[in-house]
């Protein structure tokens, strides 16, 4: 009878063994089989709040303004169109009367597809930037708390097999939820299948150099292989009381890989050697400067770059123009710097740039140096955003106009499925709410 | 007369035999009684007591990073921590997307400095269960099981480059330090 029960389940166990699926390391079932239109893409969360009336409105500080009939471009390196001709207070020096020089002789709209009336989701911060990584509505979202739908670096790791350092995450900053859009608490993805994240500006300052950047350097083979198998065992007798505790999944070459950047990172710093935009005078462009150099050293699949500089409209209009034309600067040397210093992703990347929210179509009541208006972010105007997409494969064009949007924040996510090979049908059904921006 | 007499003694002598052989199956049935609960005596062996698992209190809460930051600081320099380099450390944590790797960095900082408190390799070998059992009341505010001390011990002494520095940084590593 034993003997007979015995073969029964050895039996079913080899035929479930044939039958079932094979689960690879990184957790998913099958490779991604999808077709890449590029091996790369970096989105720039043009964040911050960004009013449509100044950016792809080009309007400058007409009709922003009292008595101020001076329309304009002032993103050359992403917007087709001139520059204001007068009253120009968003460049360097005393004033900001010398405005960056364009770094793209041909500006990316001309190089790929723009969206001009895009919808966001929220007229929030942390609405917005949680509905472009999670791509669907951020109904029930708290604030300080991880997205509570799987973001886009779950999707990439989970069903299309990218490993831990394939997906980044750059962000400006850790206030808010910004250090916690790297993965999610849904109880199917998580951390596991997170992205990797820095907030450069504050790992790598001058109290991260001190805390962290003398960190002592061990032999991989002699004595941190027989660490970590030492903290194994501990942590396999923690688990066996019941304790498990997951970590990002970055393997060991990884981590050390990791570690390495942080040193060279620490260095540069120190010997003032990094990577930078000409123009380098606020957080956003340092911000970018450090996003080349994580896509210089590891070459990821995915990258995002966040950037919020914009955000003084509270208060500071002119302090804000200053901000966008820098964003510009920053988007336009990462491309260039893309495309002429990173072989391996050169004609290979698409970069997609979107703004989590705009602002009020009125001001608010506070005056700058200038005497100009500042402009908060809460009104209907709040929810008009522009999407600009260009790289391998990507139709160019202009789609949509004012009174006809056609494109949403949550469509971010399916874009960069698409785009990295990872069909969205393997995504289970009712997460993702998007469509991909390749697809209209 | 005589015959009444002895009559009445011949009848003493029954009850009192009759009284005896009911005081002997009393004691008897006690005796069995009393025997029959009587508790089993233990074997003993010369062997000691050895704890097969665990002994530590229920570890379900996790440290925050301030939390982890200044017990470990005090675990290794012996020495309390400033709330100026907490709240700063804390800081660069949060900057770090993949924390195990910043705890790691950290601790390898924290072991770079010079006055870290190590015990030398030879003290740790001299009596290597006792290093063993003191670092585990160190990190873990437990001691090790007898299992857990004869992997240790065995694993540190089949590997060469194991060091006490390498060994704590195990321990500040592990998940276990994690909770409390």
């Amino acid at each position: 009878m034993i003997r007979r029960d015995f073969i029964k389940k050895t039996a079913l166990t080899t035929t479930a063994a044939m039958a079932m699926p094979y689960i690879l390391p990184s957790g998913r079932l099958f490779a991604a089989s999808g077709n890449r239109s590029a091996s790369h893409v970096v989105l720039v969360m043009f964040a911050g709040g960004v009013r449509h009336q100044e950016s792809v409105g080009r309007r400058y500080l007409e009709g922003s303004q009292a008595n101020e009939p001076y329309e304009g471009n002032i993103m050359y390196n992403m917007l087709s169109g001139g520059a204001p001709s007068m009253k120009i207070v968003y460049g360097t020096g005393e004033g900001g009367i010398n405005p960056i020089p364009s770094i793209l002789s041909t500006p990316l709209e001309q190089q790929g597809r723009l969206f001009t009336e895009v919808e966001a989701l929220s007229a929030g911060h942390f609405g917005g930037l949680n509905s472009i990584v999670q791509g669907s509505d951020f109904a029930g979202q708290g604030l300080k708390q991880r997205p509570i739908n799987p973001t886009v670096f779950e999707y990439l790791r989970r069903h299309g097999g990218y490993a831990a350092t394939d997906t980044w995450f750059v962000g400006n900053g850790i206030g808010g939820s910004l250090p916690l859009l790297n993965y999610s608490s849904h109880p199917e993805y998580g951390i596991k299948y997170g992205g990797n994240f820095f907030a450069p500006l504050i790992t790598f300052s001058e109290t991260g150099y001190e805390l962290l950047g003398n960190g002592k350097v061990y032999h991989p083979e002699n004595e941190l292989a027989p660490m970590y198998r030492l903290k194994a065992f501990l942590d396999n007798n923690f688990a066996n009381n019941g304790a498990m505790l997951d970590s990002l999944g970055n393997t060991e070459e990884e981590k050390q890989s990791i570690k390495e950047f942080m040193n060279l990172m620490y260095e540069k710093v120190q010997n003032g050697s990094l990577l930078l935009p000409p123009i380098t005078d606020n957080g956003d462009t340092a911000t970018i400067g450090f996003a080349c150099e994580v896509l210089n050293w590891f070459k990821p699949a995915f990258t995002v770059v966040n950037l919020s500089a914009v955000d003084q409209c509270h208060s500071d209009f002119t302090g804000y123009l200053k901000s966008l034309h820098r964003a510009d600067h920053g988007v336009g040397w990462l491309w260039n710097y893309i495309q002429t210093q990173i072989p391996e992703m050169a004609g290979n990347t698409t970069i997609i740039c979107i703004p989590e929210c705009g602002r009020n179509l009125s001001p608010n009541a506070i005056l700058d140096d200038n005497n100009w208006l500042a402009y908060d972010h809460s009104d209907a105007n709040a929810l008009r955003v522009f999407s600009l997409i260009a790289g391998p494969g990507v139709q160019t064009g202009v789609v949509g106009s004012e009174g006809n949007p056609v494109g949403s924040v949550r469509d971010v996510v399916p874009t960069v499925l698409e785009t990295l090979g990872v069909s969205a049908a393997s995504v289970p059904s009712g997460l993702i709410s998007g469509m991909s921006f390749l697809d209209y | 007369m005589n015959t009444q007499v002895s009559n009445s003694c011949q009848q003493d002598d029954n009850n009192q035999q009759a009284g005896l052989g009911k005081l002997a199956l009393l004691a008897t049935a006690a005796a069995i009684a009393v025997q029959g609960c009587k508790k089993e005596k233990e074997g003993i062996y010369e062997l000691n007591d050895v704890l097969i698992a665990d002994q530590d209190a229920v570890k379900d809460r996790m440290k925050t990073n301030e939390q982890f930051v200044s017990i470990l600081f005090t675990n290794l320099f012996q020495s309390g921590i400033s709330s100026d380099i907490v709240f700063e450390l804390n800081q660069c944590f949060l900057s770090i997307g993949d924390q195990e790797l910043a705890r790691e960095v950290l601790i390898s900082n924290f072991f770079n400095q010079s006055n870290v408190q190590l015990p030398s390799v030879e003290v740790m070998m001299q009596d290597l269960d006792l290093f063993i059992i003191d670092t585990y009341k160190r990190f873990f505010v437990r001691l090790p099981s007898e299992g857990e001390k004869t992997w240790v011990k065995n694993f540190i002494l089949s590997n060469p480059y194991m060091t006490p520095e390498l060994v704590y940084f195990s321990f500040a590593l592990s998940n276990e330090y994690l909770y409390y």
